[in-house]
C-alpha cells in the first residue's frame, strides 16, 4: 500500500488539522460532481478511493483505536454517471450508455426511425459524452420542448445550462480575480510611484 | 497553430516568466537546428504549452545560456534540448506546413499566394519532420482533409467541424505508453483543440462574413453581418465553458511536473481570459505578446 501521508501530500509530522485540510482539498478536487458523465470519471474515482483510504489509515493510526471510515463521507456518490433507466423505447441504447459504449449507442440511435423526445434526449447524452456540447444542448432542448413534463430531460438541460463544474485551486477563481485591465492600470500606477526602471 | 493558448502574464511569477521564456527559446533553438531558420518564424505559444504538458513529472528541467537568433551578441537562458523539445518542434513544423497548404488553396488570392510560397519554403523542413513523426503527419493530414471536406460542404455543425481539429490535437498524446496518462492528456488536448477551433471561429466571424469564407458559427446561426447576438454569444460561451471545465478536470488528474505553476496559470487564468477577449472583440487589440526580448 502507498504511504498514506504521501497520498495526501503532507508530512508525517503534520497536525491533525493540516491533514484534515489536505484531505478536504483533495476530496474537493476529485469530487464526482467534477466528473459528471466525464470519460475520465473512473480515474477520478480511483484517486478518491486512494485518498479516502489514506485518510482512514492515518486517523486510525493516530487515534490508536479502531476507527470506522470518517473519509467515507466523500466519494460515495460515484455511481457511474447519471444512470439511464426508467420507462423506455430505447432499452438497448440506455444499456449501451450505462456501459459507456458510446459508439454503440450512437449507432443504434442513427438507425432508429422513432425520433421522439426520448430519442433526442438520448442523442443529447451521446453528444454530451463525446464532448460535443453544442449539439448536446440542441438535443436536450428539443427533447424538453417535445415533452416538457419529463423530469429526466429537464434535469439534463438544466445541468447543461449551468455550465457544468470543475475544480479550481484557491486563488485561481475567475470571478474573484481582477481583470487584466485593472491589473495593468495598477501596474502602471505603481510604476509611476516608484522611480525605478 | 494559432497562439491562443497562453499564460496570463500579469499573474505569472517573475521566475515562472523567465522559465516560460527559456522553454520558448529551447523550442526555437530546436526548430533552428533541426529544421532551419525559416521554421522558427512559425513557432506559437500553443507548442510551448504542448511541451510543458507532455513533460514527464520525473524529468528535471536544465538550463543553459545560449545566443539568440534575434541578438547573437547576448546570451540568454534556454532549457537544454531533449527529445521532447524535438518532438514538439517536429509537430509544429508538420502542423504549420499543412495549415499553410490549406490556406494556399482556400484564402483570398494575395494571402493564398503568400501561404503557397511559405509552404514551398517549408517543404524541406516538413519532409524531415514527417519522416521522423510519420504517424502524427498521417493523422494531421487525414483530419485536415476531413475538415476541408466539411468546409466545402458548408457543414453547419460547430461540434462536427471542431471535432476534426480537436482529434488532430489529441493525436499529439498518441505516442504516450502509459494508458491512463495517455487518456488524460488526450482528453485535455481534445478539448484544447475544440476550444481553439471555436474561439478562432468567434474571433474571425466578421472577416469570414465579409469574405464569405466558411465559418460554422455563421452557418449555424444564420449570421451574415459578422455580429453575434447576445443569445448566440451566451450559447457559445456556455459551450466553451464546458470544454474549459473538461480541460481542468483532466488537468487535476495529472501528477505535478516542473511546469505545474505555469500550466495552472495557462489553464485556470490564461485560457478563460482569452475567451473573454475573443467575445469582447479585444483579442487582436490587446498586446499580449510576451515580448520575448533578448
Amino acid at each position: 500500500m502507498k504511504d498514506p501521508y504521501s497520498v495526501l501530500g503532507v508530512s508525517p509530522n503534520a497536525s491533525d488539522e493540516d491533514i484534515k485540510k489536505a484531505y478536504r482539498e483533495l476530496a474537493r478536487k476529485y469530487h464526482p460532481d467534477n466528473y459528471h458523465d466525464n470519460p475520465l470519471a473512473d480515474l477520478a474515482q480511483e484517486k478518491m478511493k486512494d485518498i479516502n483510504e489514506a485518510y482512514d489509515a492515518i486517523t486510525k493510526q493516530r487515534s490508536g483505536t479502531s476507527y470506522s471510515g470518517a473519509g467515507g463521507a466523500y466519494g460515495s456518490s460515484y455511481s457511474g454517471g447519471s444512470g439511464y433507466s426508467g420507462h423506455t423505447d430505447f432499452a438497448a441504447v440506455r444499456d449501451a450508455l450505462n456501459r459507456g459504449d458510446i459508439s454503440r449507442a450512437e449507432q443504434l440511435l442513427d438507425s432508429a426511425s422513432n425520433r421522439n423526445a426520448e430519442w433526442h434526449f438520448l442523442m443529447g447524452s451521446v453528444y454530451y459524452r463525446k464532448g460535443w456540447y453544442n449539439e448536446a444542448h440542441d438535443m436536450y432542448r428539443r427533447a424538453v420542448s417535445m415533452d416538457p413534463g419529463n423530469a429526466e430531460y429537464l434535469q439534463a438541460l438544466n445541468y447543461m445550462e449551468r455550465g457544468g463544474q470543475a475544480y479550481r485551486p484557491a486563488g485561481y477563481n475567475q470571478s474573484a480575480g481582477l481583470d487584466a485591465c485593472a491589473i495593468c492600470s495598477i501596474l502602471m500606477c505603481m510604476k509611476m510611484c516608484c522611480n525605478c526602471r | 497553430m494559432f497562439g491562443y493558448v497562453r499564460p496570463l502574464k500579469p499573474e505569472l511569477k517573475v521566475l515562472e516568466y523567465e522559465q516560460y521564456k527559456a522553454c520558448y527559446c529551447a523550442l526555437c533553438h530546436c526548430l533552428g537546428e533541426c529544421y532551419g531558420l525559416f521554421s522558427r518564424a512559425f513557432l506559437s505559444y500553443d507548442f510551448v504549452f504542448l511541451a510543458m504538458l507532455l513533460w514527464e513529472d520525473s524529468r528535471p528541467v536544465e538550463y543553459k545560456r545560449e545566443a539568440c537568433v534575434t541578438n547573437p551578441f547576448k546570451k540568454c537562458p534556454s532549457c537544454t534540448r531533449n527529445e521532447l523539445f524535438e518532438l514538439c518542434a517536429g509537430y509544429s513544423v508538420i502542423l504549420t506546413y499543412w495549415k499553410l497548404r490549406d490556406s494556399a488553396s482556400d484564402d483570398a488570392f494575395g494571402k493564398a499566394a503568400a501561404s503557397g510560397v511559405s509552404a514551398a519554403l517549408l517543404k524541406g523542413a516538413y519532409r524531415k519532420a514527417a519522416g521522423r513523426y510519420a504517424e502524427f503527419d498521417e493523422l494531421v493530414r487525414a483530419n485536415l482533409d476531413e475538415l476541408a471536406a466539411l468546409e466545402s460542404a458548408n457543414e453547419p455543425s460547430i461540434d462536427k467541424a471542431a471535432d476534426r481539429f480537436a482529434a488532430l490535437l489529441a493525436g499529439a498524446a498518441a505516442h504516450i505508453k502509459d494508458e491512463a496518462r495517455s487518456r488524460v492528456i488526450s482528453q485535455l488536448l481534445y478539448h484544447t483543440g475544440r476550444w481553439i477551433y471555436i474561439s478562432d471561429a468567434v474571433n474571425d466571424i466578421k472577416k469570414d462574413c465579409e469574405r464569405q469564407n466558411y465559418n460554422p458559427i455563421a452557418l449555424k446561426f444564420g449570421i451574415t453581418d459578422g455580429v453575434l447576438s447576445e443569445n448566440t454569444a451566451a450559447e457559445l460561451k456556455l459551450t466553451l465553458t464546458h470544454s474549459l471545465n473538461d480541460i481542468s478536470a483532466a488537468f487535476s488528474l495529472m501528477p505535478e511536473n516542473p511546469w505545474h505553476g505555469i500550466l495552472k496559470n495557462i489553464i485556470y487564468l490564461g485560457m478563460p481570459e482569452v475567451t473573454r477577449q475573443v467575445f469582447a472583440g479585444e483579442y487582436e487589440d490587446i498586446d499580449y505578446r510576451l515580448h520575448i526580448k533578448k
